[in-house]
């Protein structure tokens, strides 16, 4: 070959490196970006489970909504990853069944703290939701997958459960 | 950060305006990078940083002020640099001007709010692979609408956070009428006047109908744009009923809204938000508006106010009419709609945002700080052009 098409190979090989490491560096911090909104939705998750059990105390003790809350808040703040959607997703049902019996006025801290842990779920679940579909574009590509440039990270997961049942229109409404 | 010029009026510039001062009624600090026409504008909010000058441009059928290029580029690195702020909430990021900018040079908790709902934009379709490494950096993402947030999730990919844009109630609650306005009723039209999509050209055309219906009634239209050819759609024999005020200054928006016997909104398309429509109801001016998606949702589709199809001037001449001549139903909407802006009040809207910013610090991996190492010593206020490229090409070659 002649000096011109080595350099011109070279360039080339030069330029593929270059993206590729910029690839590799661009899902690095995409897993980063998952990882941290993980760790505050799980936060926020904790925040409202207490703030669940907090609730229990303020409504009629005997009541089988009560009894129920109590044991989906119980179970929430145990935590963990295993069947965690289902455990949250019971204890926004729980709440949505659970929140009419709250007598009006005397609890508004009460409501109020639990308006913010359930505002802050929603939050925390849209912005980690989007965390992991952008990761998950990302790794799905040819180049990406080819190179396995994602390492033995794990494929990130959704994160659904129902925490619309839990919009601040509802708790006003009962307020 | 706010992308467009700060001293030309616009829906953005207010938005942030707004947020930056409902943020400061708090006790939060806010800095505001916005390009600035010129800087030493007497009336310029202290919390504003110059970016450098704006080129205009036209985007998304209307005249864009933009900044962009290297000189913005090293203001706003000096900016983020020197700031060291705990969020940094980007405005229309994928416009090309400052915003993108900081997108692309800021890390850390990163929060960006999507005003636009046009839904296929050219710009998005050509660079979204190019700007795809830039919007994952984004920690949140906010839509002011429904429309805007399906555009996201379309083009961007991911979820959006719904946030309204807010009205600052009590400034519009308490206006009264603009001296020297009569007692016949009045239509009021605010917005640009040549822009096609502010739909001023079907409120012209249910004119003739209208005045046939109420012979005293009279239109106000207030917006910049040029007064020539819109009279020209006006028959001559009713060319006194309409009062062009043109540009309204944001003092005397208010009393133009409380000017009105009935605020008319005939916007065609392109609105992602009825913010005029907030702003009217919180003066206490029913509201009839045209059929668009974002319009039926803040009229909570037709319960806060009259809703008539799009470019349908017809059915425009008869619910203005409908609505002038039936006193009673002026006054019920007038209270539904005092009622319903509640929920937009800054102070509301700004709980939320507070809320989303603390998420998003507490979902972003790490502090923010500009992509440069700090110890590398503070720019001068005279640093060029020539200066600050060197600097970034230092920096590439370093790495």
């Amino acid at each position: 070959m002649s000096p011109g098409a080595w350099a011109l190979t070279a360039l080339v090989l030069v330029l593929l490196g270059v993206y590729v490491s910029w690839t590799a560096g661009r899902l690095d911090r995409l897993h980063a970006r998952v990882d941290a909104a993980w760790a505050a939705l799980d936060a926020a998750l904790v925040r409202r489970a207490a703030a669940a059990r907090a609730l229990v105390l303020h409504l009629p003790p005997r009541a089988p909504q009560t009894l129920e809350l109590e044991r989906a808040a119980a179970a929430a703040l145990v935590g963990g990853p295993v069947a965690r959607e289902a455990v949250e997703n019971d204890l926004s049902v729980a709440l949505r069944a659970a929140l009419p019996l709250l007598p009006a006025g005397g609890s508004a801290e009460v409501r109020r703290e639990l308006d913010a842990a359930a505002t802050r779920v929603g939050l925390a679940r849209s912005f980690h939701n989007s965390a992991v579909a952008n990761a998950r574009v990302l790794r799905d590509k040819r180049m990406p997958r080819l190179l396995r440039l994602a390492g033995h990270r794990v494929l990130p997961q959704y994160f659904d459960i129902d925490d619309a049942a839990l919009s601040p229109d509802l708790l006003r409404e009962c307020g | 950060m706010c992308p467009y010029t700060w001293d030309v009026p616009g829906g953005v510039q207010a938005h942030v305006r707004d947020l930056a001062e409902s943020l400061l009624r708090l006790g939060h600090e806010v800095s505001v990078l916005a390009p600035v026409d010129d800087p030493d504008l007497p009336g310029l909010e202290p919390y504003v940083v110059s970016g450098g000058r704006a080129v205009p441009i036209p985007y998304n059928g209307s005249v864009a002020r933009l900044s962009f290029g290297p000189l913005s580029l090293a203001r706003t690195r000096r900016w983020l640099r020197a700031g060291r702020f705990d969020v940094l909430h980007l405005h229309e990021p994928t416009v090309p001007s400052l915003s993108m900018l900081a997108m692309w040079t800021a890390r850390g908790a990163l929060v960006a709010t999507f005003h636009t709902s046009t839904p296929r934009s050219r710009a998005l379709q050509v660079f979204g692979t190019v700007l795809q490494p830039g919007l994952e950096k984004l920690t949140g993402r906010i839509a002011v609408s429904a429309a805007a947030r399906r555009v996201i999730m379309g083009h961007l990919g991911g979820d959006a956070v719904l946030v309204p844009n807010g009205v600052e109630v009590a400034h519009f609650a308490g206006a009264e009428p603009l001296p020297g306005r009569g007692d016949a009723p009045t239509v009021v039209f605010l917005g640009r006047i040549d822009e096609d999509r502010k739909g001023l050209a079907v409120l012209l055309e249910a004119l003739p109908e209208l005045v046939r219906r109420i012979p005293d009634v009279q239109l106000l239209v207030a917006g910049p744009g040029e007064a020539g050819p819109v009279l020209e759609q006006v028959p001559p024999g009713l060319r006194d009923r309409v009062e062009l005020l043109g540009l309204v200054p944001e003092a005397d928006k208010a009393s133009t809204y409380a000017s009105g016997t009935v605020y008319c909104a005939p916007n065609t398309h392109g609105e992602s938000f009825g913010i005029v429509l907030l702003e009217a109801m919180a003066t206490g001016t029913p509201v009839v508006a045209s059929d668009l998606e974002a319009f039926r949702t803040v009229l909570d589709g037709g319960r806060y106010g009259v809703l008539f199809p799009v470019r349908d001037a017809a059915a425009l001449a008869s619910s203005l009419a409908d609505l002038i001549q039936d006193p009673e139903r002026r006054a019920e909407l007038a209270a539904l709609g005092r009622g319903a802006v509640q929920a937009y009040d800054w102070s509301a809207v700004t709980r939320q945002i507070v809320a989303v910013y603390e998420t998003v610090v507490a979902a972003s991996p790490v502090d923010l700080e500009a992509a440069v190492p700090l110890d590398e010593g503070d720019d001068d206020e005279g640093a060029d052009d020539g200066s600050a490229l060197r600097r970034l090409l230092t920096q590439l070659r370093s790495r």
